[in-house]
Formats: structure tokens, sequence, C-alpha cells
């Protein structure tokens, strides 16, 4: 359990700082929304005088907008990129900073198996997360709650809130398995972020030219928040999806770690 | 008991050899060196022996036991020191000290009462940031982690950089102190000088392959003697260059000086001829032997 706590000592000021943000920009946001529903008929002109591409890139259903939901879903798609910035930063660095801070002789001389190396550092990540959607989902929530004015579908609500853990884990396990595979990843930052806005901009194409097939590759499309609020359920296809692709990206990222020599340093 | 038993370990790196069939055997209680250029595959065999790397082919037991299948049980018992350390720079000493010791199933205070002795013996604050320390220190830093959990097995690779000569002769003393009580040392450095001081037994690799496997004793006695002579006026050398067992032989004025392996009355009786003034017979240091090892395998 040492390395599992030491990890969560490591990321523990980083991941106070990602916490901070991610509150202040849905509280921020969130508290705008009494002034766009002052006014519907204005805003919804706006709105229908956007492009119809520029909606669907951005996420935008004009039927749902003023709903809290809505509202939310145009803020979440945001938050969703930021969380998963995070989560693959997380997974990068987690591991290839022993390599790049060359620590790892430190800690393979060690009587610990790698496969127990791997196991801390994926659970330390995994409950960094966690606790992140804990205050993201609650401050989302009472904020959500607090400005709301119409009705207010707990479970909905909840369900949206859920996909901001599920595209996390997505880019977790990505960077997990990236850091594995490529040698010397000197800046996770540099790693992740490319990465995570190609999956974005994909995904917004997508949406753009209107290709449901994109969104088998894009995890920011993997969950529809439209269809979640108009119909109370996940797409069950893509959901199979990013398990899947989550078990595969684990279970060769431990077979690679566990193969891996570790070279000298020079 | 063999402490260590490789068996035609080998190791490639994509297609460029580490090493290749490398058999040795160090036994409980010695201190055995591993020397060689750099490069040679000293750290590959270490490396290897520690589980950092895979074998491509051949196998290797410490205490006995398989190093790829029991890997961490094999280094609860180990105590390793890399030739450049480097640790979380964020941690203090002490903490760094104590999160290295909790990977042993050792009584944890028996562990940081050892680093408490280590480091008052060896100069180092503990409470200082990993960051903040000189080379120096971070190699001290070093020393302790390896030791903290007294283990069977210490293994160096090129542990003497970095060390100004006070603290290396304290640190070799304390290697000393621990084969006194039995501990197992693999000591590997290019630096013969060090390797003679400690070793007892030693295994010279080059290019990926042992080459000799000698007691350090052995090694020095059993093979050359260095002569130095000086002679009044001009001599002619041909009977010295001509006679054979002699290597590296050099003239300066009216010295020569030269390596001899051989029956040691064909020198004294050659010498016998001339009018000396000076006459040296020495034990060439290993540093000789090993340029001559070294030079001799080239031809």
């Amino acid at each position: 359990m040492n390395v599992f706590f030491r990890e969560l000592k490591a990321y523990r000021n980083s991941t106070v700082v990602w916490i901070f943000s991610l509150c202040s920009l849905v509280t921020v946001f969130l508290l705008m929304y009494p002034a766009f529903t002052r006014d519907v008929d204005t805003t919804r002109q706006i709105m229908e005088n956007l492009p119809a591409a520029v909606r669907s890139a951005l996420d935008i259903s004009l039927q749902n907008f003023f709903t809290i939901y809505g509202f939310f879903v145009y803020l979440f798609t945001f938050a969703t990129v930021a969380g998963a910035v995070q989560a693959m930063n997380l997974g990068v660095g987690i591991i290839s900073k022993e390599e790049s801070g060359k620590t790892v002789d430190f800690l393979l001389t060690k009587p610990i198996s790698r496969f127990k190396v791997f196991t801390s550092k994926l659970s330390a990540s995994v409950i960094l997360l966690l606790i992140t959607n804990v205050f993201f989902c609650t401050a989302s929530y009472v904020v959500a709650r607090m400005v709301s004015t119409g009705d207010f579908n707990n479970k909905i609500f909840l369900m949206i809130l859920i996909t901001f853990l599920f595209v996390q884990l997505f880019f977790l396990a990505l960077g997990i398995l990236m850091s594995v595979v490529i040698n010397k990843i000197k800046s996770p930052i540099a790693a992740s972020l490319p990465t995570v806005f190609t999956f974005f901009v994909i995904g917004m194409l997508g949406s753009i030219i209107g290709s449901e097939n994109v969104r088998y590759i894009s995890p920011f499309k993997f969950y529809d928040l439209n269809y979640v609020i108009n119909n109370g359920q996940y797409e069950p296809v893509y959901i199979v999806i990013e398990l899947v692709f989550v078990i595969v990206a684990v279970v060769t990222g431990y077979i690679l770690y566990s193969r891996k020599d570790i070279r000298a340093v020079s | 008991m063999n402490i260590i038993e490789t068996k035609k370990l080998t190791k490639y790196y994509g297609k460029s050899l580490g090493i290749s069939d490398v058999d040795l055997v160090v036994k409980e209680g010695e201190i055995f060196g591993f020397i060689g250029p750099n490069g040679a595959g000293k750290s590959t065999t270490i490396r290897t022996l520690l589980g950092l790397v895979h074998p491509t082919s051949g196998s290797a037991t410490i205490f006995g036991k398989d190093i790829t299948k029991f890997g961490p049980e094999i280094k609860e018992e180990i105590g390793y020191l890399p030739s450049e350390v480097f640790y979380y720079d964020d941690m203090r000493v002490i903490d760094l000290l104590k999160y290295s010791g909790s990977f042993y199933k050792k009584n944890q205070s028996v562990i940081l009462k050892k680093i408490k002795e280590l480091a008052e013996y060896l100069d180092l604050d503990l409470k200082k940031k990993i960051d903040d320390l000189s080379y120096g220190n971070k190699k001290k830093v070093g020393i302790i982690q390896g030791l903290l959990h007294e283990p069977k097995l210490i293994i160096l690779d090129e542990p003497t950089g970095g060390l100004d000569p006070l603290m290396q002769q304290r640190f070799f003393d304390l290697l000393r102190e621990e084969n006194k009580k039995g501990v197992t040392i693999l000591f590997s450095s290019h630096i013969l000088g060090e390797v003679q001081k400690l070793c007892d037994r030693v295994a010279i690799i080059k290019n990926g392959k042992i080459v000799k496997i000698e007691n350090i004793k052995d090694l020095a006695k059993n093979t050359h003697k260095r002569f130095k002579l000086e002679f009044f006026g001009k001599v002619d050398y041909r009977q010295f260059t001509d006679l054979e067992g002699v290597s590296d032989l050099t003239t300066k004025d009216n010295n020569v000086s030269f390596l001899f392996k051989g029956d040691i009355n064909k020198v004294t009786k050659i010498i016998a001829e001339f009018d000396l003034v000076n006459l040296l017979v020495e034990e060439p240091d290993l540093e000789e032997i090993f340029m001559h090892y070294y030079q001799t395998d080239k031809k």
C-alpha cells in the first residue's frame, strides 16, 4: 500500500487545483443560468441565428437548452474536456514520471512486483479521479439546484454527471497505455493535451457533418446527453465500447509494463 | 552456498548485444569484484540480476531462487546502489528513507534505527530536501537506502563516484564491516584500485563476455612482475625484447621497464651481464595487468 499512498500524496496538490478549477467553472457558469432564462425568447432567437453546424458542434439542443439540464450540458461539454485532460495527464504521468525522473531504478529494485506497482498506481489514479468527481458532482448538483426554477429530475442530472467519470476513465486508461508504449515521455501534458483535443475535434467535426460513425471513436460523443435527457437512459453500445477499451488498455498496459526493460540512465 | 549463480545469461537489446553467455558464481560471504571498461556489460548483468531487464536466454539464481520467478522475494534481501542516484525531489531525506524502508517486511522501527545510525556515520542531514542535496550527499542517501534493511547481498554498480576520499574510505569500512557479518558483496567498477582494495575474487568482462575470473591475489602474483632497471651507460635492450614473456617494454635514457611473465631466472641471468645503477622488481598493480590483459587479448 505504500506506493498507493505515496501517489495519493504526490498528486494531492494538483488534484486540489483541478477540483477547485472544475468547481469554479461550473459554479460561475451555472450562476449565469438565470440570466439566460430570464428572457427566453431573445436568447432563443440568438441561438436560432447561430448556424446549425455550430449548434450541433457545441451540443446545443434548442429543445433542451432552456431547461437546466440542457444549459448544464452545454457547459458540461467543456468541463469534460478539462476532466479528460486531468485524467489523461494522471494516466501518462503516474507511470512515466518514474522513468523521466529516473527514480524507476529505485522503485523496481525494491521487493515489490511490477504488478503491484502498476496496480497501486492505477488504483491511486482511480481514487484521485473519484475524489475529483465527488467534489465536481456535488458542486454541480448544489448550484444547479439553487438556480433551477422548474422541475428538477435528480436521476437525469445524476446520469449526466456520471458521464464525467466515464470520460475520465477512458482517458486514464488511454494515458496509462500511452505511458507504457512510448518510452521516456518527458512531459505528460505535452502528450495528453494534443490527444484530448484531437478526440474532441474529431467528435465536434462528427457532429457537424452529422456522422454517426464518428461517435464510435470519440469518447466525448459516447454519451449523447440530449439523448439521456430525452430518454432517461444511456445508449448501451457505447458503454460496451468504453468498457472493452478500458479493459483492453489496462490489461495491455499491465502486460507491457511487466515485460518492459528498464534501461540504465545515460 | 552460492549466493549468485548465472548460467549462460544472455541479453540482447533488440539486435545489439548486452551480455552473452555470462557464467558467474558468487559464493556466500565473499566480496566479488566485477571489472571492465564502460559499456562492457557490467550494468546489464547487474540489471538483469535485479529484474530491471529481462534475460534473452540463460538463467540466474540468487539465494538459490530463480530471478525471473522470485524477483520480489529475492529483493527483500538485496541492497542495491547504482552509480547515479535519483530520488523524488519533493521528498525530504528522512521521508525517502522511510518510504524505502516501507517496502521491506522488516520491523520498521529497527529500520529507522539503522537509518539514524548510518546517517550519523556518514554525516548526512536527514531533514534536508532531496532537491537541495549535493551529488555526494545524494550518494549517501543511496548508500543508506541500500543498507537500511540489513541485506544479505549488496550489489554495487560503480558506487564511488561523487564521494570524496574520506567518505569513500568510510563507505569501504562500512562494506567491510557488513562483509564481516557474513554479507556477500558484488562490486562492479572500472576503477581497478578500488576493486583491488576491497575484493576477494574478480571477474573481468569485455564486450559482454566474461574473459577471466580469478582471485585478486592470483591475478597479481601468478602472472606478472614489473622490472625497472637503470644501467651505467647505453645498453642494447634487444636481449630483453627478444625474451619470451616480456611485454609493455619502455625505455628512457638508461632506464628500461617491462612486465615479465615466466621463469624469473631467465631475466636475472640476462640482468647479471649488465652494470646496474638500480634495480626494482615489483608486483604490478591491477591496472597494469588489466591493461596488459586487454591489449594482449586484442592481438
